[in-house]
């Protein structure tokens, strides 16, 4: 008896076990822990701010008639929620980078909207949850990229790029709150 | 065209936004202690307008409890910091009554950390450094200071344009002239690490530098400069000039120098005036029978004239009053050798 009882008491455990696996949060932070603020705004200040500003301007270039009154699909990365500001940011850089393979957006635009993206995880010490995203960030971060000639066809306006712009936007207005909460 | 002669560009179910005196809701955040939303004036608006406001996916609907007015016409809506949330979109719906009409007119989503507006800064102080160098340091009320940039403007006494830089907590002035003043204004602006505005702060109040005022700019010195100025220079100059006037009257010699006398010929003709009563002729020697022909009813005595007989027969020649000899009329008379006063005696 004792024998049964021994095993069904693993068995047990071992189906709670995987249970337990599968229940665990998916979303837990994948980010590096410690009271790192003061590094995170000097290199926010010094660096990341201006590439922000420019990749704003570079969004005020394209044309956007067609993203009047559009709701996007995945809206929920667009919060910024309170005192939850890395997250939040960790969670709109790596939303970002899966928009760097897509066609009709320029390349500048993608490629500086990636150089956002990765620089945001790395002043965070950030991770993306697939790791398909990382590989992005060292091809962005090593390579040079190559000018096309033809440039025109990809402003054109599209729900993608509408899109982006809606992240970039929402990425440096928390990166905004994060400066103005956080850094007192 | 709508009433006011005023294009419409915004038309809504037969109303139009701008007839209704509408154009558009301008909300700014002040120090973020309070907000107002206004959308025009008492001169141009002709409907009742209510404001109602909500956080996008996470307040519900809410009508402004703050109405601002102008003699009874609702203009804007005040919110106070308990009712302003940042970097989260808010809207307003503008509801604009006229008649049985409503317009409503909903705002796009606005970022409310992008639309402060802090205070002027406070405290301007001046030092002075070494190396004529000046540093001018101040305090702003908004409560972040590292979400502040700030623009400083200055000019000397000399100057005619303000110089204008954008600085960070302290202004520093590399070299100053200690002859000339300098005046001093700040202002400040979010910065682009905490938000995306163009709103600046009104200018602050003004300090000023150098050598009209000092660093304490005391009031006394400037009532002892006014008295100065004012009073003691006039009336020294005053003194001098009537000492000079007191001068130049009693010594005759320099005043007749500044004023020569006019000369007055009147004494050399006091022996015409007294001793001859005032007759030209008799005071100028001028002889009288010069006097007589000058008269208009001269007559002249004829004279006659005779020739002296040779030598062997001497005859007293005639006197004065006695017949003369007779003269051929149209004949010249013979010059005369003396003077019609003497007798005319030829000796023998």
């Amino acid at each position: 008896l004792s024998h049964v009882m021994a095993t069904t008491f693993f068995r047990s455990i071992f189906r709670v076990l995987p249970l337990l696996l599968l229940l665990s949060p998916v979303n837990s932070s994948s980010c590096a822990m410690g009271n790192r603020t003061t590094q995170i705004r000097e290199k926010y200040e010094n660096i990341l701010s201006h590439d922000i500003d420019e990749l704003v301007n570079m969004s005020a270039e394209y044309r956007d008639r067609c993203c009047k009154n559009k709701k996007h699909e995945n809206s929920k990365v667009f919060f910024c929620n309170d005192t939850q500001e890395i997250e939040s940011l960790q969670s709109m850089a790596c939303n970002m980078l899966r928009f760097f393979h897509k066609q009709k957006i320029s390349k500048d635009y993608r490629w500086k909207a990636a150089l956002v993206s990765c620089g945001t995880l790395q002043v965070l010490q950030c991770k993306c949850e697939r790791h398909k995203k990382d590989k992005v960030c060292m091809q962005v971060n090593t390579h040079n990229k190559d000018t096309e000639k033809s440039e025109q066809s990809k402003k054109k306006c599209n729900q993608e790029f509408c899109e982006l712009k809606e992240n970039i936007s929402s990425l440096r207005s928390c990166w905004n709150k994060f400066e103005k909460i956080i850094f007192r | 065209m709508s009433i006011t002669g005023t294009a419409c560009v915004h038309r809504v179910v037969g109303l139009c936004w701008e007839e209704l005196g509408f154009f558009g809701v301008e909300c700014v955040l002040f120090n973020e202690e309070y907000m107002t939303c206004m959308w025009g004036s008492r001169e141009t608006l002709t409907a009742n307008y209510s404001l109602y406001y909500w956080y996008e996916n996470r307040s519900p609907v809410e009508e402004c409890k703050h109405y601002l007015q102008d003699q009874g016409v609702s203009i804007g809506c005040y919110f106070n910091r308990s009712e302003i949330i940042q970097f989260q979109p808010f809207r307003v719906l503008i509801n604009a009554s006229l008649g049985s009409r409503t317009l409503k007119i909903l705002s796009k989503p606005m970022e409310l950390q992008d639309l402060v507006k802090p205070e002027a800064p406070v405290n301007l102080t001046i030092r002075n450094m070494s190396s004529n160098q000046l540093q001018l340091t101040w305090t702003s009320p908004y409560p972040k200071a590292q979400c502040l940039e700030h623009a400083v403007k200055y000019k000397s006494n000399k100057d005619t344009n303000w110089t204008h830089q954008v600085k960070g907590d302290i202004f520093s002035l590399p070299s100053v002239d200690y002859e000339k003043y300098y005046t001093f204004y700040v202002r400040s602006k979010i910065n682009s690490y905490c938000g995306s505005t163009q709103l600046w702060s009104e200018w602050s109040v003004p300090v000023v530098w150098g050598s009209n005022s000092t660093s304490k700019g005391t009031a006394e010195e400037q009532l002892h400069w006014f008295w100065i100025h004012t009073v003691l220079i006039p009336i020294a100059s005053c003194l001098l000039l009537l000492v000079l006037v007191v001068l130049l009257v009693r010594m005759e010699r320099v005043w007749v120098i500044l004023m020569p006398r006019i000369p007055n010929p009147s004494k050399n003709f006091d022996e015409l005036f007294i001793t001859h009563n005032g007759n030209f002729q008799e005071w100028a020697g001028v002889p009288k029978d010069v006097v007589e022909s000058f008269r208009p009813n001269y007559s002249e005595n004829i004279c006659y004239v005779s020739e002296l007989p040779p030598k062997d027969s001497c005859e007293p020649l005639w006197e004065s009053g006695n017949h003369p000899p007779s003269v051929m009329p149209g004949a010249p008379a013979a010059p005369r050798e003396h003077s019609p006063y003497k007798n005319s005696y030829v000796g023998v």
